[in-house]
């Protein structure tokens, strides 16, 4: 008795593991997305009232999800010691605390820190399009991968289990 | 609007500065922060602050061009497509109605400046307002305690605009005078220094600015979407300004303004200014002169 519920266990365990790393991948495509979206909203109030870049953020902030949400918060906070940290070294490190992006979607999002701010709102509203624009791109391509590698995680986990069960008992 | 005195407006215009600058900019004694009027950044120059007309260097290491470049995104809260155009211009006005003076490498297109690269010189001016400044000639300007239409009239550097400004604050508020609507077209944002909408000088709670446009056409749109009582402009430069004022003139609007000059033989000498007195568009004449260490009002009756 005491040898199959640990098989069970054993088993149900891979399976886990298999249908987590499936999950990460799902996840990682959901933060890009909302990424995607807050860049929208950041480009719809830019290109409809030009504001100062505080309540472009706040208003960003306002209106998003997730890591976007949180980015923009930050950003926004972090805008009261420009003195201390330019906009864009802060825009930077705040991105490389969103892991949830994926190294390709902090790439991608990272150099938007350098214009933000800095030029005429076409130049900024082009930035911002292009950088939503690749995330979109990514989150399609990782998409497709998850689905794909999802279902190879999820049935090497349940394999494996059952391998380990075989072996065990 | 809270009223600051000297070393406080000193200590707020230089939260623009990068910290190592602001530092130096704080180490002068108060009794100077409160006399400072500028503090002047050149690249690969020390650091230096005008009081009474004379340069004074702070004595730190020489300005770097980031560090001017870090003085505008703190100024503008790395914003610079809301103040684009004043750049464009060669200035910036930041919270509390300071301004800063820029100069660099033009980038021109289609023959006019788009935008400053390489900015080499900065020149951050503390905005003093001097409450009280029309109190010597308020009441000879409002006989029957309404304001005449007035022409002020001084050398550049007497105070033409901090009495303009102290006329149109006291005209609003009704402050010894009978409270008026006043319109103020202020381009180079140098009476009222909008910040995100707001007056960062007092102006009065009567009083409607616009900022940025041309005068000419500033009083127009004034005159045609506000209904003032009172239209004030400041630095009357160009024909069509002149033009503008004859219109309003007839609109029945008291006039406010301000010119360079010498004394009144001067304007009449100049013709831009002749149709002023020909139309005879003003009531009043305010000059303002130096006698060593205080400033002198004279007002003379142009019209009865």
């Amino acid at each position: 008795m005491i040898r199959l519920t640990g098989a069970v266990l054993v088993a149900a365990g891979a399976a886990w593991l298999g249908f987590q790393a499936a999950s990460g991948l799902r996840k990682q495509v959901r933060a890009i997305r909302e990424m995607a979206h807050g860049l929208s909203v950041l480009e719809r109030e830019l290109e409809l009232n030009s504001p100062p870049l505080p309540r472009l953020l706040a208003q960003g902030e306002a209106h998003s999800q997730g890591p976007a949400k949180e980015l923009f918060r930050g950003c926004a906070r972090g805008m009261d010691n420009l003195a201390r940290e330019s906009f864009s070294a802060l825009w930077r490190r705040l991105t490389g605390q969103l892991t949830g992006l994926g190294q390709e979607g902090q790439a991608i999002l990272a150099p938007l820190g350098d214009t933000l701010g800095r030029y005429a709102g076409p130049r900024q509203l082009e930035a911002l399009s292009a950088a939503r624009r690749r995330l979109e791109e990514l989150a399609a391509g990782l998409e497709e991968d998850s689905r794909r590698r999802g279902r190879v995680y999820q049935a090497l986990g349940l394999s494996g289990g059952a391998f380990l069960v075989i072996l065990l008992l | 609007m809270t009223q600051m005195n000297g070393s406080e407006s000193y200590v707020q215009a230089a939260r623009a500065l990068p910290p190592r600058l602001r530092r130096e900019a704080l180490s002068l004694p108060e009794q100077e922060q409160s006399r400072a009027e500028e503090l002047r950044l050149r690249v690969g120059w020390p650091m230096t602050a005008l009081l009474e007309g004379e340069e004074r260097s702070l004595g730190g290491p020489p300005v770097e061009e980031e560090e001017l470049e870090q003085l505008v995104e703190i100024a503008s809260h790395a914003s610079l497509h809301t103040v684009l155009d004043q750049v464009r211009r060669g200035y910036l006005t930041m919270e509390g109605g300071h301004r800063i003076g820029l100069c660099g490498t033009a980038v021109s297109r289609e023959g006019e400046i788009h935008a400053l690269r390489a900015l080499s010189s900065a020149n951050l001016r503390v905005a003093r307002q001097v409450k009280g400044a029309a109190a010597p000639v308020l009441d000879r300007l409002c006989p029957g305690g309404r304001l005449a239409d007035t022409l002020i009239l001084a050398p550049p550097g007497l105070g033409k605009t901090t009495l303009l400004r102290d006329l149109i604050r006291s005209v609003s508020q009704g402050e010894g005078c009978t409270p008026l609507r006043v319109s103020l077209a202020d381009e180079r944002g140098e009476i009222a220094a909008l910040y995100n909408g707001r007056p960062q000088l007092e102006v009065g709670r009567r009083t409607d600015v616009a900022e940025g446009c041309p005068k000419a056409q500033g009083l127009m749109l004034l005159l045609r979407a506000m209904n003032p009582q009172v239209l004030a402009v400041d630095e009357i430069t160009a024909p069509e300004d002149v033009q503008a004022l004859i219109t309003a003139a007839g609109c029945g609007v008291t006039l406010l303004a301000t010119a360079h000059g010498e004394g009144r033989t001067g304007l009449e000498r100049r013709p831009m200014y002749r149709p002023l007195l020909e139309e005879k568009l003003f009531r009043f004449l305010a000059q303002i002169r130096r006698e060593g260490e205080r400033y002198v009002y004279t007002v003379e009756e142009l019209r009865t």
